[in-house]
C-alpha cells in the first residue's frame, strides 16, 4: 500500500518543483531569495528524513554534514571549478558519514541524538582550531555566481533528495529501515542486515546536505565555521519534517514551506521569536501530533 | 452667457486653479521626500557593547543634517531618515539584512555595521548588487583583497601598519623585551602576525607569548607568567571586555613594564573612569584627537553635550568621517550609483581628521597612530608629526 | 612548561572548575538516576541561575552568595512545578520504547529552545558580566580572584552536604535506592513519587547554584547552557549511573582534564576537550548506560 501512496506524491512534489523554477522569470532578486532559502530546506529535510523519519535515528547534529560540504567548496574556491567542487563537497560528507557510521550507529535512541549533537559540535570546534592555525578567522568568497544560478542548483538539489527519498521508501532498503524502526532486534533476528542498511541510510542522507552546503556557501559568500555548523539548522530540519509528517513524502516539503512562511516574517525583525514558534510547534507536535501535518490530514480522509 | 453664469465660471476656474496651484506646491513639498540610508548594527550579542560609540556618532551626524535643512542632493535638500536593523552581532545576518535593505526596503544609500566580521560579511553583497558604502569601523589585510568601487575604509589602523609602526615606537623608545598576550579574535590576531616579526627585526625578544579566549574573565595564571618574566613591555592585544581586565589584575598583580599597549578600550569614555589611577599612560589604536582641527573639536564638544559622554577617539570619529565622507560625495554626485562610485574614488575630502583619500579601498593620507591616556585624556603619540603630547614611561598604578 | 604544569595555579583552577562541574552533573545525575529522563534543558537552568544573580547584583546590590538560598528556592519551586505539571504526566503514559524515548529528549530540546529565545528576548543576547570579589589574593607565588575561590569552598561544601545527606538521612538512602534498583525501592515501601518529586527539586536548586556561583567568574548569556548540559552528561555517563560520588570524582576528572589540556595547548582547545570527551564517551558505551537497563518494549 505504502509504495503506491509515495509515487504518486514523488511525481507531484517533482511537478511542483519543475514549476517554481519558472520563479526567476517573474520575481525580484529578494524573491529568489526567498525561493533559494525553501529549496535548501526542502532539500535538507528530504535526506534528513531519509535516515532519521524512517529508520528512528534521530540526527539532531545533521548540520555537519551541511557544514563540511560548505568547508570543502569555500576551501576549493579559488582551485576548482564549480563542477568539481559541489560533487565534491557531496563526496566528503558520505566519506565521513561513512567513516563515523559504523560506531556512532551502534548508540541507539536518545543517546544516538546526543552523540550526534556532540558530533556536529566537535566538528565545528575541530575545523575553527583547524582554520584558526592557518590564520583564518572567516573567509571570503569573490566572484559567486549569481542568485539566479544558485536557485536552480538548489532546485535541482531539492529534486535529487526528493527522488532519492521516494526511491528508498519504494525499495527494500526503505521496509528494511522502517522494520528497524519498529523493531530492531526483531528485524535483526528476521533477516534484515541491519548495519548495512543503517549505514547506507546514515551515508544517503549526508552527500545531498553536503552539496546543499556548498552551494550555500557560494549563496552567503561568507565562511565562518562556528556560524555555518549552527545548531539551529539541524533543529530546524527535524522541526520541519516533524511537524510536516515524517511517514509521508511529502510531509517535509510542507513543514518546510509552513516554516518559511512564517521565518519571512520574522527574520529580520524578531528571530528569536521565530526559534520560539519553532520550539512550541516542535514540542507540540511531538506531543500531540506525532504523526505530522500529513499524517492528520491522512487519517481524516480515510476516516 | 449671463453675468451670473459667467461669474460661476470664472469662479470655478479660480477654484480649480488655486486648488491646483496648492497642489503643486505640496507636490513640491512633497517630492523632497526623505533620503532612506539603511544599515544594521550590533544592538544585541557579544558587540553589542562596543557599537553604540558608532550608533551614535551616526544619530549625531543625521541630528545636525537635518538641523541644516537635510543632506543636500544636487539642489535639493532632503531630510535624512535611518532604516537600521540589528544584526545580533552576527555577520551572517548582516549579509542578509544589507541584501533586504538593497532589494526590499530599496534604500538610497547605506552606512556600515560595525566591526570587521560584519563589513566583510557584507562586501560580497555591496559587490554583487554594485551598490557603494563607505566602511568605518573595520580593519583587516584582507580588506584590500576586495575589489575597489563598492567599498572604501576610511581608518588607518591596518594591522600590517599597526604591527610595523608598533614595533617602531617601542624601539624608539628604548624597549628590549615584551610580553605578548592575544584575544584570538580575528583584528588581534592579525596585529599578531605583522607585530611578532616587526619585533624580531626591532630586537626586542617575546619573553612571553600567549593567545586567550574572547570570553576570558580570569587572566591571572597568564599574568603571574608575566610579572616573573618582568619584560619592558606588555603588549595586550584586547578588545574592552578583556581590556578591562587585563588593567585591573596588572594592577593587582603589580606588573612593572614602563610601556603598556591595550589595543582596544582605553580611547572609549567609560575605560579611564572605570578604572581610575590603574589606566594612567596605558597606550592604545588611535589616529584622531579633538585637538586635530576645528571640526574635530566641534564634532567632540557636540557629542559630548548630546550623549554626556566623550565621543570614543577610534570608532566614533572612524563612523562620523564615513558619514561626512558619504555626505560630501553625495553633495557632487547625487544618488547615482555609478556617479558616488566615481566621486568616493577620486574626491578628496575634508572630514575631522584632515583630509582624506582613498586609493583602492584604503585611506592612504591618515596616519597608522597611537593614543596614550594622559591625565585621564588620550593624546595621540605617535607618529611624533601628528603629536598631541609626548609618550610618557608608566611609572605606577 | 614542567613549573606551569606543577604550579598549585593550575591545580586551584582545576578543582574550582571540577567542583562546579560537579555540582552542576549532580543534579542531572539525580534526575536521570531516578527517571531515566534525559534532561537537555538542565544546562538552562544553571543559566538562568546565573542571571538571577546577575540581576540580584546589579539591581539590588545583593552579593550572589547571600542570593544563593533565595535561588536555589526558586529554582526548587520551578522544578517541582515542572514535576507535578509535566512529568509525572509523561512517565505515566511514555512507554520505554527507545523511539518515544528519542521523542522525548526532542520535546526537552524544543522546551531548551524556547527557555533559551525567551531569556534572549527579555535580556538580550548581549553577554552580561559583574564584579564581584575580584580582588586577586596571593598566597605564595599562586595569584588568586576571590570570587573563584569563594565559587570552589561555595561548591564544596554544597556537594558534601548532599554527599551526607544522601549516605545518612532517610529520605537520602531512599533517593540511592530508587536510583540503584527501582522495583527493589517500590517493595520495601519507598514512596517513589515522593522521592522523585525530591529529586527533581534537588536538582533544578544544584543547577541553579552552580549557575549562580558561575556568574561570579564567567559572563552569562542566553545560549551559554548547552556546554553545561553536555558536562553533565559527560560527569554523569562517566561516573557511572546511580553513583553520585562517582559523578564527583568524574567531575573532578573532567576540569583536571580540561584545566591541563588547556594549559598544554592552548585555550582555544577549551570546547574540543569538551566534546572529544563527550563523543568518546557515548562511543564506548553504546547502550549509553547500562545495559542492565536495556530498551524494554
Amino acid at each position: 500500500m505504502k509504495p503506491n501512496r509515495d509515487l504518486p506524491a514523488l511525481l507531484g512534489i517533482l511537478a511542483v518543483l519543475a514549476l517554481a523554477a519558472l520563479l526567476p522569470l517573474a520575481a525580484s532578486e529578494y524573491w529568489i531569495g526567498v525561493g533559494i532559502s525553501l529549496a535548501m530546506w526542502i532539500a535538507l529535510t528530504q535526506s534528513w528524513a531519509v535516515l532519521s523519519a524512517l529508520s528512528g535515528y534521530i540526527s539532531l547534529g545533521h548540520v555537519v554534514f551541511y557544514g563540511l560540504g560548505s568547508y570543502v567548496v569555500v576551501a576549493t574556491w579559488e582551485r576548482l571549478p564549480l563542477a568539481a567542487s559541489l560533487p565534491l563537497a557531496a563526496c566528503a560528507s558520505a566519506l565521513f558519514a561513512f567513516v563515523i557510521g559504523l560506531p556512532v550507529l551502534r548508540v541507539r535512541g536518545p543517546y544516538f541524538v546526543i552523540l550526534s549533537f556532540g558530533v556536529a559540535e566537535l566538528v565545528k570546534y575541530v575545523l575553527i582550531a583547524v582554520e584558526a592555525a592557518q590564520g583564518n578567522a572567516s573567509r571570503l568568497i569573490l566572484g559567486a555566481p549569481g542568485l539566479e544560478t544558485l536557485y536552480a542548483l538548489l532546485l535541482g538539489l531539492a529534486a535529487l533528495a526528493t527522488l532519492l527519498a521516494g526511491a528508498i521508501r519504494m525499495t527494500r532498503l526503505g521496509q528494511g529501515l522502517r522494520a528497524i524502526r519498529e523493531d530492531e532486534e526483531a528485524a535483526e533476528t528476521l533477516g534484515v542486515p541491519v548495519t548495512r542498511y543503517k549505514l547506507a541510510a546514515l551515508v544517503l542522507s549526508a552527500a545531498i546536505p553536503g552539496a546543499v552546503g556548498g552551494v550555500m556557501a557560494l549563496r552567503s559568500t561568507y565562511f565562518e565555521p562556528g556560524q555555518v555548523f549552527d545548531p539551529m539548522i539541524s533543529f530546524s530540519m527535524i522541526a520541519m519534517v516533524i511537524i510536516g509528517g515524517g511517514d509521508d513524502l511529502r510531509g517535509p516539503v510542507i513543514g518546510a514551506v509552513l516554516l518559511s512562511l512564517i521565518s519571512e516574517f520574522l527574520w529580520a525583525s524578531a528571530p528569536q521569536l521565530y526559534m520560539i514558534i519553532l520550539g512550541a510547534l516542535l514540542c507540540a507536535f511531538v506531543l500531540f501530533v506525532p504523526d505530522g501535518l500529513c499524517g492528520r490530514l491522512l487519517r481524516v480522509r480515510t476516516q | 452667457m449671463t453675468t451670473a453664469r459667467r461669474k460661476f465660471i470664472v469662479s470655478l476656474i479660480a477654484a480649480f486653479g488655486l486648488a491646483w496651484a496648492f497642489s503643486s506646491s505640496t507636490a513640491l513639498a512633497q517630492a523632497a521626500k526623505p533620503v532612506r540610508i539603511g544599515f544594521s548594527i550590533a544592538k544585541t550579542g557579544i558587540f553589542a557593547a562596543a557599537a553604540p560609540s558608532q550608533l551614535n556618532a551616526y544619530e549625531l551626524w543625521r541630528e545636525q543634517v537635518n538641523a541644516r535643512g537635510g543632506l543636500e542632493i544636487g539642489k535639493q535638500k532632503r531630510t535624512v531618515e535611518f532604516v537600521m536593523y540589528d544584526d545580533q552581532s552576527n555577520p551572517a545576518q548582516a549579509a542578509k539584512i544589507y541584501e533586504k535593505l538593497i532589494t526590499d526596503d530599496k534604500v538610497d544609500l547605506l552606512l556600515a555595521p560595525w566591526g570587521t566580521p560584519m563589513h566583510v560579511a557584507v562586501a560580497p553583497v555591496l559587490e554583487r548588487l554594485r551598490f557603494p558604502m563607505v566602511g568605518n569601523t573595520a580593519a583587516s589585510v584582507k580588506v584590500r583583497d576586495l575589489k575597489p568601487g563598492n567599498i572604501w575604509f576610511t581608518t588607518a589602523a591596518i594591522p600590517d601598519r599597526i604591527g610595523r609602526e608598533l614595533a617602531a615606537m617601542l624601539k624608539a623608545n628604548g624597549v628590549r623585551s615584551a610580553a605578548l598576550l592575544t584575544n584570538v579574535l580575528p583584528f588581534g590576531k592579525e596585529i599578531k602576525g605583522y607585530l611578532e616579526p616587526a619585533l624580531k627585526q626591532a630586537g626586542i625578544q617575546i619573553k612571553v607569548n600567549e593567545e586567550y579566549p574572547p570570553d576570558i574573565k580570569d587572566m591571572t595564571a597568564m599574568l603571574a607568567k608575566v610579572k616573573q618574566a618582568a619584560p619592558d613591555a606588555v603588549l595586550a592585544l584586547s578588545y574592552p571586555g578583556d581590556s578591562a581586565i587585563y588593567v585591573r589584575q596588572a594592577k593587582e598583580l603589580g606588573i612593572g613594564a614602563k610601556f603598556q599597549f591595550v589595543m582596544i578600550g582605553p580611547a572609549m569614555d567609560f575605560f579611564p573612569k572605570a578604572l581610575g589611577s590603574a589606566a594612567n599612560d596605558i597606550v592604545t589604536v588611535g589616529e584622531w584627537s579633538p585637538a586635530r582641527n576645528a571640526r574635530a573639536k566641534g564634532f567632540h564638544d557636540a557629542y559630548l553635550s548630546k550623549f554626556k559622554e566623550k565621543p570614543d577617539y577610534l570608532d566614533s570619529s572612524l563612523a562620523y568621517m564615513s558619514c561626512e565622507i558619504l555626505e560630501q560625495a553625495v553633495k557632487s554626485a547625487g544618488l547615482d550609483k555609478a556617479r558616488l562610485r566615481d566621486a568616493i574614488s577620486k574626491g578628496s575630502f575634508e572630514t575631522i581628521n584632515g583630509a582624506v583619500r582613498f586609493k583602492g579601498v584604503e585611506n592612504t593620507v591618515t596616519k597608522t597612530g597611537f593614543l596614550q591616556l594622559q591625565s585621564g585624556e588620550p593624546q595621540l603619540v605617535w607618529p611624533a608629526a601628528e603629536a598631541t603630547a609626548k609618550f610618557r614611561p608608566k611609572s605606577s598604578w | 612548561m614542567i613549573e606551569t604544569l606543577a604550579s598549585g595555579q593550575l591545580l586551584f583552577a582545576a578543582l574550582a572548575a571540577g567542583a562546579t562541574y560537579a555540582l552542576v552533573a549532580l543534579g542531572l545525575n539525580l534526575v536521570y538516576g531516578t527517571m531515566r529522563l534525559l534532561n537537555v534543558t538542565h544546562g538552562d537552568l544553571v543559566m538562568l541561575g546565573g542571571y538571577a544573580a546577575y540581576w540580584c547584583f546589579t539591581l539590588a546590590g545583593i552579593s550572589p552568595l547571600l542570593a544563593l538560598p533565595g535561588i536555589a528556592l526558586g529554582a526548587a519551586a520551578l522544578g517541582s512545578a515542572a514535576y507535578h505539571g509535566l512529568f509525572r504526566r509523561m512517565l505515566g503514559t511514555t512507554a520505554a520504547a527507545a523511539r518515544l524515548e528519542s521523542n522525548s529528549l526532542l520535546l526537552f530540546f524544543g522546551v531548551s529552545i524556547i527557555i533559551q529565545n525567551v531569556a534572549a528576548l527579555a535580556f538580550t543576547a548581549t553577554p552580561r558580566g559583574y564584579e564581584y570579589l575580584s580582588e586577586v589574593h596571593r598566597f605564595g607565588n599562586i595569584a588568586l580572584t576571590g570570587n573563584r575561590l569563594a565559587a570552589l569552598l561555595v561548591a564544596a561544601a554544597l556537594l558534601a552536604a548532599i554527599l551526607a545527606f544522601l549516605r545518612l538521612h532517610i529520605f537520602g538512602l531512599a533517593l540511592r535506592g530508587l536510583i540503584e534498583r527501582r522495583e527493589g525501592a517500590a517493595v520495601v515501601g519507598v514512596d517513589i513519587d515522593r522521592v522523585q518529586h525530591a529529586s527533581f527539586t534537588l536538582g533544578f536548586g544544584s543547577a541553579a547554584v552552580a549557575g549562580a556561583l558561575l556568574s561570579m567568574t564567567e559572563q552569562v548569556s542566553p545560549f551559554a547552557g548547552f556546554p553545561y548540559t553536555i558536562a553533565a552528561f559527560v560527569v554523569v555517563i562517566m561516573g557511572g549511573l546511580g553513583s553520585i560520588g562517582g559523578g564527583m570524582i568524574a567531575a573532578l576528572l573532567l576540569g583536571l582534564l580540561e584545566t591541563y589540556g588547556v594549559a598544554l595547548t592552548s585555550s582555544n582547545y577549551r570546547s574540543i576537550l569538551l566534546y572529544g570527551v563527550f563523543v568518546l564517551v557515548l562511543l564506548t558505551r553504546p547502550q549509553g548506560l547500562f545495559g542492565r537497563r536495556a530498551i524494554v518494549r
